[in-house]
């Protein structure tokens, strides 16, 4: 809009806000490779100057850091991430496929009126300690407790109308001319928005399962009610370590807090374009 | 520039014609700025940045558009274009085309289309619309699971509403401090978003790789947020080391009630300014050009072009920014879980770390069910209210 190149003095100010934004996650990287005797020490050692991969071999060998006269590591993490991984994906494979189905339904067969958005958002308006209050009842009538199915259930329930609502954004992007035309071609309802619906959203498709996967891989209450012994996921794990032994396994929890990061900012990197939409149920198309 | 567009659509060859024909009536239409998407552009987007000044050109064509692969005559107002403006308006919606378009029985062909809608609505019912009747059921009766079964549990009517509402000072104050974090926090990150986006109008080398940095706070997991800052909280952590550089030595951020609400503030701002930053950004660059040449021909000063051309412009984003972050903060848990668990007391307890502790750790489940009930229709009546003067964006659906 304006295409003026930066006044002098605003270059100290993009400088600042990039340490400070950066900073937090600097310092939770350090401190996933800092040896055992650096993690809480006073002051505070910012670069570690014996760099180690200790906490990282730790998360899933417990034993591996006995060596440095370090206890209470009781659980390796191999089953949180095996189960974060596997609930996210699943989940957010439903979530998906059903908010796509519906995302046409909505987009070409259906009025949606003002009300619509408003009944979507609800659904995530709504507390979740309050939702987890009934799932716990129905799940412990139903034998879902602690288990994957139940998880993934919950966050299929949880995630289906944002994700059918970003994708509604997209189809409604779409001029139904082209499915129109391919209908007059003979093709039949169902065909014509596979062949010609999904390859024109696929960008669309792309950011949304990206959108739905980080929800679900970032959720934390319904995992930590919802599992006892039998599951578990990275974020329960986490605040594990924080709880069992407060203040005493830094070193380790940055390490899979480092590990559940990185694909979320991979994945975030990949779909900058579409994230403002997402983010904003569509709101905002840019 | 409208033809570039329509020439980019892969539209089937019955269209051409008529795309061909349409280029002679577009043509004069005023410039606008392009919008780089994925998908191909349709001809609706056209006027989607500028309605208010081309719905006029377009209206009289878009029949025409329509037209070409149904060979139905369709009333004016059924164009796909004016859609943003009779969203509103029920009777219009009924003649539009959605349908009829498809085969030439329209009320079939809708019935038939409502299947795609049925397996998204049963696994939402299911999953998330049962639960939610049991809770409210269960917000009216005294139940607790110490004591006795659900359907043993006596009905209280609105008893538990009334000791919320009434007495329940905790849960009275956890309500304000909600309220307090969210206004502080929204202001906060609204100031930083938006001076940050309005560097970003300027350009200056490395601008992607600070766009993308700037938004990775978003990305991280609430929970690593929560734990990071913690970790930086410490008595010997980096903050407070940077604070001695200064005077301020010793600051135990977790013991002080003031304090660990700042924290809580500090963290939750850090966290989210980049959305507001997004937002606002894509808000800003999809503010048309010629009002502000227009502005600066008639002798504006670069601030005056901000505050009165572009700032009223950028009120309906401003305004979906604002919900969409109130309706998250009013839900926020996870970063003040594993920052402070609510402490020291209750000086950060927010509404959801209320009902988690008096449903999971005090066992009052029909209780903390009520607190989630009024503190929904709080949020519902907030939403709307602030939503009323943007709806019409959320609708712009063209459906």
């Amino acid at each position: 809009m304006l295409n003026r190149p930066l006044s002098p003095w605003q270059i100290p100010v993009l400088v600042l806000a990039l340490i400070v934004v950066l900073f937090p996650i600097f310092w939770l990287v350090m401190t996933a490779i800092k040896p055992p005797i650096d993690w809480n020490a006073s002051p505070a050692i910012w670069i570690p100057s014996e760099p180690t991969l200790i906490n990282f071999q730790t998360l899933f060998d417990p034993d591996a850091i006995r060596a440095h006269g370090v206890g209470g590591v009781s659980q390796s993490a191999t089953r949180a991430v095996l189960g974060s991984i596997m609930a996210s994906l699943s989940s957010t494979f439903l979530a998906v496929a059903l908010g796509l189905i519906s995302a046409i339904g909505l987009s070409r067969y259906s009025r949606t009126n003002w009300a619509t958005p408003l009944i979507i958002l609800s659904g995530r308006m709504f507390p979740p300690a309050a939702i987890a209050v009934p799932f716990v009842i129905i799940f412990s009538m139903t034998n879902l407790m602690d288990t994957y199915p139940g998880l993934v259930a919950i966050y299929t329930a949880v995630t289906l109308p944002f994700s059918t609502w970003m994708l509604k954004s997209f189809v409604d992007d779409l001029p139904r001319e082209m499915e129109e035309a391919a209908m007059l071609d003979g093709k039949s309802r169902l065909a014509a928005h596979l062949t010609i619906t999904l390859p024109l959203i696929k960008g669309g498709l792309f950011s949304t399962t990206m959108l739905v996967f980080i929800l679900n891989w970032s959720e934390y209450m319904f995992a930590q009610v919802l599992s006892n012994t039998k599951i578990a996921t990275i974020p329960v794990q986490l605040a594990k370590y924080v709880t069992a032994t407060a203040g005493t396994l830094y070193g380790v929890q940055a390490a899979l807090a480092v590990l559940a990061m990185v694909p979320l900012i991979i994945g975030g990197y990949f779909i900058q374009g579409h994230l403002a939409r997402g983010l904003t149920f569509g709101a905002i198309k840019k | 520039m409208a033809t570039s567009i329509l020439d980019k659509l892969p539209a089937p060859e019955e269209n051409e014609a008529n795309a061909s024909s349409l280029e002679s009536i577009e043509s004069p239409e005023s410039p606008k700025s392009p919008k780089s998407s994925e998908t191909p552009e349709s001809p609706e987007s056209i006027e989607c940045p500028e309605s208010f000044e081309s719905n006029v050109l377009n209206a009289p064509i878009e029949p025409t558009i329509h037209k070409a692969p149904t060979n139905e005559a369709e009333p004016l107002n059924a164009s796909i274009g004016s859609d943003a403006s009779d969203a509103s308006s029920e009777a219009q919606n009924q003649a539009s085309p959605s349908v009829a378009s498809f085969k030439p029985n329209g009320k079939k062909a809708k019935n038939q289309g409502r299947i795609f809608t049925i397996p998204g609505q049963v696994v939402s019912l299911v999953v998330l619309v049962l639960p939610l009747v049991v809770a409210l059921y269960m917000s009216f009766t005294d139940w607790s699971p110490t004591r006795s079964s659900l359907r043993d549990a006596s009905f209280v009517g609105l008893e538990n509403y009334q000791e919320l509402l009434i007495f329940d000072n905790r849960f009275l104050q956890a309500v304000g401090r909600t309220a307090l974090l969210a206004v502080v926090c929204l202001s906060l990150e609204f100031v930083f978003g938006l001076a940050l986006a309005t560097l970003f109008l300027r350009t200056f080398r490395g601008q992607k790789f600070l766009f993308s940095a700037f938004l990775t706070p978003m990305m991280v997991l609430p929970v690593v947020v929560g734990y990071t800052f913690w970790m930086l909280f410490q008595s010997n952590g980096p903050i407070n080391q940077m604070l001695a550089l200064v005077g301020l030595g010793g600051v135990e951020w977790f013991r002080n009630s003031n304090l660990a609400f700042l924290a809580v503030i500090i963290t939750e701002v850090w966290h989210w300014t980049p959305l507001f930053f997004l937002i606002l950004l894509s808000g800003l660059n999809s503010v048309p050009e010629n009002p502000i040449r227009a502005a600066v021909i008639l002798g504006a000063t670069p601030r005056q072009v901000f505050w009165k051309v572009v700032f009223p412009m950028l009120r309906p984003v401003i305004i979906v920014a604002f919900v969409i972050r109130a309706m998250e903060i009013i839900k926020i848990f996870d970063e003040v879980f594993l920052l402070t668990r609510g402490g020291p007391g209750t000086a950060t307890e927010t509404i959801s770390l209320y009902i988690y502790k008096l449903a999971f750790n005090d066992f009052q489940l029909a209780y903390g069910a009520a607190a989630a009930f009024l503190v929904l229709a709080c949020s519902i009546l907030m939403v709307h209210l602030l939503m009323i003067p943007v709806r019409d964006q959320l609708l712009e659906n063209r459906s």
